[in-house]
């Protein structure tokens, strides 16, 4: 919490820090009050003669300021002119407007006052020149952002070229009508007009085959261009409800469709035990997009209880089933972890598992071993014979061991899980102890001696009954 | 070996494994470290004169004090366990999951999956950590549309269970008919583990066992469309040192998909050399986000190798009928039910000297309550009763996320468990904490904590305490070219399971 706090107030102080500076950039931008001297200046040229003459300094010098401002007639002043341009992307230069103004138009009918003075104003009631100005006398019948794309290049340098400026102010620049139109993110013809704003590495915030799109390729790099925010939109078509079903046959038919968007990791996010199948997507990487984020979700037909009854599914769809999961997801439980914390038993499983272990509610021996697992831990525990059998450990029932029979045919595998086959032949064998016959009702004989005498032989030795 | 010179070992795993993927040109390793301590109360053997031995409250011979005793003809002395001294069991165990592709050939890729396990606290004592080094998979797999070929330990599954062979897999594809066919064949490993049937680690109780590894082979034919899915499978297992069976079986599964949200599973096998159906079902589903429920139908027969001798026992099979119902009458709350009641088939064996149950009954009720997105409260009740023991619990879980990344949960239950063979009715309460944290996409740890208190309510000596702590820890990591985007959803699986990520 307490580190919380301190996050909180360094980010509020960064705040205050960068807003301060932005204001200041502002005061220091219109501290020179135009309409306040324009009683002293009849022209434009006095203070900029730069504007018409490429020679000359666009700015006063502070000399020419001190002529008043010398704390005599008037208060002094200090101001020293800009050293260099101010940074913008646009091409216009006063002095080249000037000359190439005054060369087709007639004398006089391109004035600074023509851009700055809006219609009506006061002298020297200057304002910035705007691009409605400019589209007034250029002849571009639309508004700035809705110019057609050709247009953009007549004034405005790419970004690339426009070097000097911050990343703040790329940051800020205003989005066309165009691009906020519905499908425009998913479908946005490529020309070198997109210069203006952008630059390739924007292009890779979200195409991942950003190397293999000529149109591309053409722009330039310029990190700046990350200034500019882009986010990926999800295509109508994934949001039909059945498009994770249908996805794999579009995916094999357009590869190149959706290695727009998606690199590798998309289909591995899901597909872990299936690498081939990103096969025709691009690896992420330099000068790619990461590729859209999939997440990956438990399908509402799993439900709540799908561990338990799993089992028909993925033995009669295991294709299904490989799509999601690795065999490890399933190792994880069939081949249990010695060290592993409760996974698909319940906590405290070892105290409650002799119900679940009698009534076979699932199949043990699908998972563990009963002889490397059931019988180890019982034989640690004490709990496993040690060869010789008479009444003892099954106390709860009188004459246990004589009347054992239906309980160890209703729970042959719980008895296997402590007792040997040597336990059971003391009785159970035709070739000494008390001959009792283990063969239950139905029991096939001869159906067994042809899959496998040999089991037979250990209760029969040689001379194994024909029935 | 010494548990500092095993940790030395785990951490030169790791450092190997680590150095070896960051060359590979397109793969994913996931490394999963768990380590687990538990202690537990150990048991001495000891004995008495057969002169000394009482009948027990039960009607078997137990000591004076009360302790169950064995006693055997040839003797005259009988034998019983006391409590022992405390004992620990600290495993740990590593497990490398790695797949690589970008061979250079198009759809050929490498799978293997290895786990290493050691009980630090030196005395082996916990079951599974032997071998140490379980290799489960290890192939190389080519992947095309029509065909996938695999070479090497794999994991065979379907409706005969799980099993692993070393050996070679085939499977053919006519995607436009829904088919597929699939041939596999090789060195068998041993059920529900991942060595050969011959390891010693597969006989504590020194029981009979083959000296040579058995051949697997089989052949599975699939069928598929938008509103079903067939498997026909065959298998058989074979002894090659007598050229006998050790199995063969065949099965059908399937899945039927008549209505939009509704389904019929089910499958049957059947043992061909007992000559016997052997587990089958078939369940009726029906999914919707407020409500599901399914009823089933099954039987269920254990499956014994014949390499061993308890087929030629006869064990009798039992059918159960099952349903379960879960609603979620609000957003934030969903009620679950379940049932299920089964019986014996005639053993055949019935003496009138002893009387067992031949048939039971479980049911479970459970509530999970959000009151914030970020708590999650539950709650279970079960009860069960059958042949061998019963149990009746209660399971209560709170899962807190106080970040996305965060997980707590406190856990409770009581259970008490009466047996049926044995004198004694348990109970056993239990208290516990789990904590995970995913640190980042490619790392993620977890701890658990639990005490258990064991009261085996008898009324002699043989009541000693089988308390015990178990503390487990886990650390995740994860590698690969394009490992980050991974990340599972957590999924709350009911009050008597901790939350998984």
């Amino acid at each position: 919490m307490r580190a919380g706090r301190l996050v909180t107030l360094a980010v509020a102080a960064l705040a205050l820090v960068g807003a301060g500076g932005t204001l200041a950039t502002h005061r220091t931008a219109d501290r020179f009050d135009h309409l306040q001297h324009r009683r002293v200046f009849p022209t434009c040229q006095g203070c900029h003669p730069g504007a018409e003459d490429s020679s000359r300094s666009f700015w006063p010098r502070a000399a020419d300021c001190a002529r008043c401002h010398d704390g005599k007639i008037e208060k002094e002043v200090t101001w020293s002119p800009p050293v260099e341009s101010p940074p913008s992307n646009l091409r216009f230069r006063h002095y080249t407007h000037a000359e190439k103004a005054s060369a087709k138009l007639p004398a006089d009918s391109v004035v600074c006052a023509s851009c700055h003075l809006a219609q009506g104003a006061r002298w020297m009631e200057v304002r910035r020149g705007n691009p409605g100005q400019c589209f007034t006398c250029h002849g571009i019948r639309a508004e700035h952002l809705a110019a057609p794309d050709t247009a953009c290049a007549g004034c405005h340098l790419t970004l690339v070229e426009a070097s000097t400026l911050p990343t703040e102010r790329i940051a800020g620049f205003p989005a066309p009508p165009s691009h906020r139109e519905g499908g425009f993110r998913r479908r946005h013809p490529v020309s070198q007009t997109c210069a203006t704003c952008h630059a390739r590495d924007f292009c890779a915030t979200c195409h991942v085959n950003a190397p293999e799109v000529e149109a591309i390729q053409a722009l330039e790099p310029d990190p700046r261009s990350l200034a500019i925010k882009a986010t990926l939109e999800s295509p109508v078509s994934h949001v039909a409800p059945d498009f994770v079903q249908r996805h794999g046959k579009q995916a094999r038919h357009t590869p190149k469709s959706c290695a727009t968007c998606h690199a590798q990791a998309s289909c591995l996010t899901c597909h872990v035990a299936q690498p081939e199948v990103a096969v025709a997507m691009h690896a992420a990487g330099p000068g790619r997009s990461k590729g859209a984020s999939v997440n990956r979700r438990r399908p509402a037909w799993h439900g709540d209880d799908f561990t338990n009854r799993h089992a028909p599914n993925a033995s009669s769809a295991p294709r299904s089933c490989a799509a999601c999961h690795a065999r490890a997801d399933c190792l994880d439980c069939h081949r249990p972890n010695a060290a592993s914390a409760p996974g698909y038993h319940p906590v405290g499983f070892v105290a409650r598992h002799p119900a679940s272990a009698y009534g076979r509610e699932t199949s043990c021996a699908e998972c563990h071993n009963t002889g490397s697992f059931c019988a180890d831990c019982h034989k640690q525990s004490g709990l496993a014979s040690r060869g010789t059998l008479r009444g003892g450990y099954h106390d709860a029932k009188q004459s246990f061991l004589l009347g054992h029979g239906p309980a160890a045919r209703q729970g042959l595998e719980s008895c296997v899980s402590c007792h040997a086959e040597r336990d059971c032949l003391t009785c159970h064998s035709a070739r000494g102890g008390r001959r009792f016959n283990p063969h239950g009702p139905g029991f096939d004989a001869e159906r067994l001696r042809r899959r496998n005498s040999q089991m037979c032989t250990v209760c029969h030795g040689a001379a194994i009954p024909e029935q | 070996m010494r548990p500092p010179a095993r940790v030395a070992l785990v951490c030169a795993v790791f450092s190997c494994l680590e150095v070896g993927a960051a060359a590979a040109q397109g793969y994913r390793l996931r490394l999963d470290t768990r380590f687990q301590t538990v202690a537990f109360r150990g048991v001495t053997l000891d004995s008495i004169a057969e002169g000394d031995v009482v009948v027990g409250p039960g009607g078997g011979p137990v000591t004076a004090d009360g302790f169950a005793v064995t006693c055997t003809p040839a003797s005259d002395f009988c034998q019983f366990y006391r409590p022992g001294p405390r004992l620990s069991s600290d495993p740990l165990v590593t497990s490398a999951e790695l797949t690589v592709w970008g061979l250079g050939v198009t759809g050929l890729s490498v799978h293997g999956n290895a786990r290493w396990g050691t009980d630090l606290s030196g005395d082996d004592l916990w079951p599974g950590t032997r071998p140490a080094l379980q290799l489960q998979q290890a192939y190389a797999q080519y992947a095309i549309t029509a065909l996938t070929g695999r070479l090497g330990r794999q994991h065979v599954t379907g409706r005969l269970g799980w099993t692993g062979i070393d050996g070679a897999a085939l499977t053919l594809r006519w995607p436009g008919a829904g088919l597929d066919l699939t041939g596999y064949g090789g060195w068998g490993l041993a059920r529900a583990l991942d060595v050969p049937i011959n390891s010693p680690s597969l006989n504590p109780l020194d029981n009979y066992q083959l000296s040579k590894r058995h051949v697997t082979a089989g052949a599975v034919l699939g069928w598929r469309s938008r509103a079903a899915d067939l498997r026909a499978e065959y298998r058989r297992e074979v002894d090659p040192l007598v050229d006998q069976f050790i199995s063969e079986r065949a099965a059908l599964t399937g899945v039927l998909r008549p209505f939009e949200r509704v389904s019929l599973t089910g499958g049957a096998e059947y043992d061909l050399a007992q000559g016997w159906l052997g587990t089958s079902d078939l369940t009726l589903r029906y999914d919707a986000a407020r409500v599901s429920a399914d009823a089933t139908v099954r039987r269920y027969r254990p499956y014994f190798e014949l390499w061993t001798i308890w087929g030629a026992f006869s064990p009798v099979p039992y059918t159960a009928i099952d349903g379960s119902l879960s609603v979620a009458p609000m957003k934030r709350l969903r009620l679950r039910a379940s049932g299920e009641r089964y019986w014996f088939d005639n053993s055949g064996a019935e003496t009138a000297l002893a009387s067992f149950e031949d048939r039971g009954w479980r049911a479970s009720f459970s509530a999970t309550v959000q009151p914030d997105p970020s708590l999650t409260l539950d709650g279970t009740y079960r009860k069960e009763f059958g042949p061998g023991a019963a149990l009746q619990s209660w399971d209560a879980r709170a899962t807190w996320l106080p970040t996305p990344d965060l997980t707590l949960s406190v856990f409770g239950s009581t259970l008490s468990r009466p047996l049926e063979f044995r004198f004694y009715e348990a109970q056993v309460d239990a208290v516990g904490l789990d904590a995970g944290f995913h640190v980042s996409d490619r790392l993620q740890l977890a701890v658990s904590g639990a005490k258990y208190f064991e009261d085996r309510r008898r009324l002699d000596a043989a009541a000693f305490d089988w308390n015990q702590f178990r503390l487990q820890a886990r650390v995740t990591w994860l590698f690969g070219s394009d490992a980050d985007q991974i990340r599972l959803p957590p999924a709350i699986r009911g009050a008597t399971r901790q939350v998984v990520r």
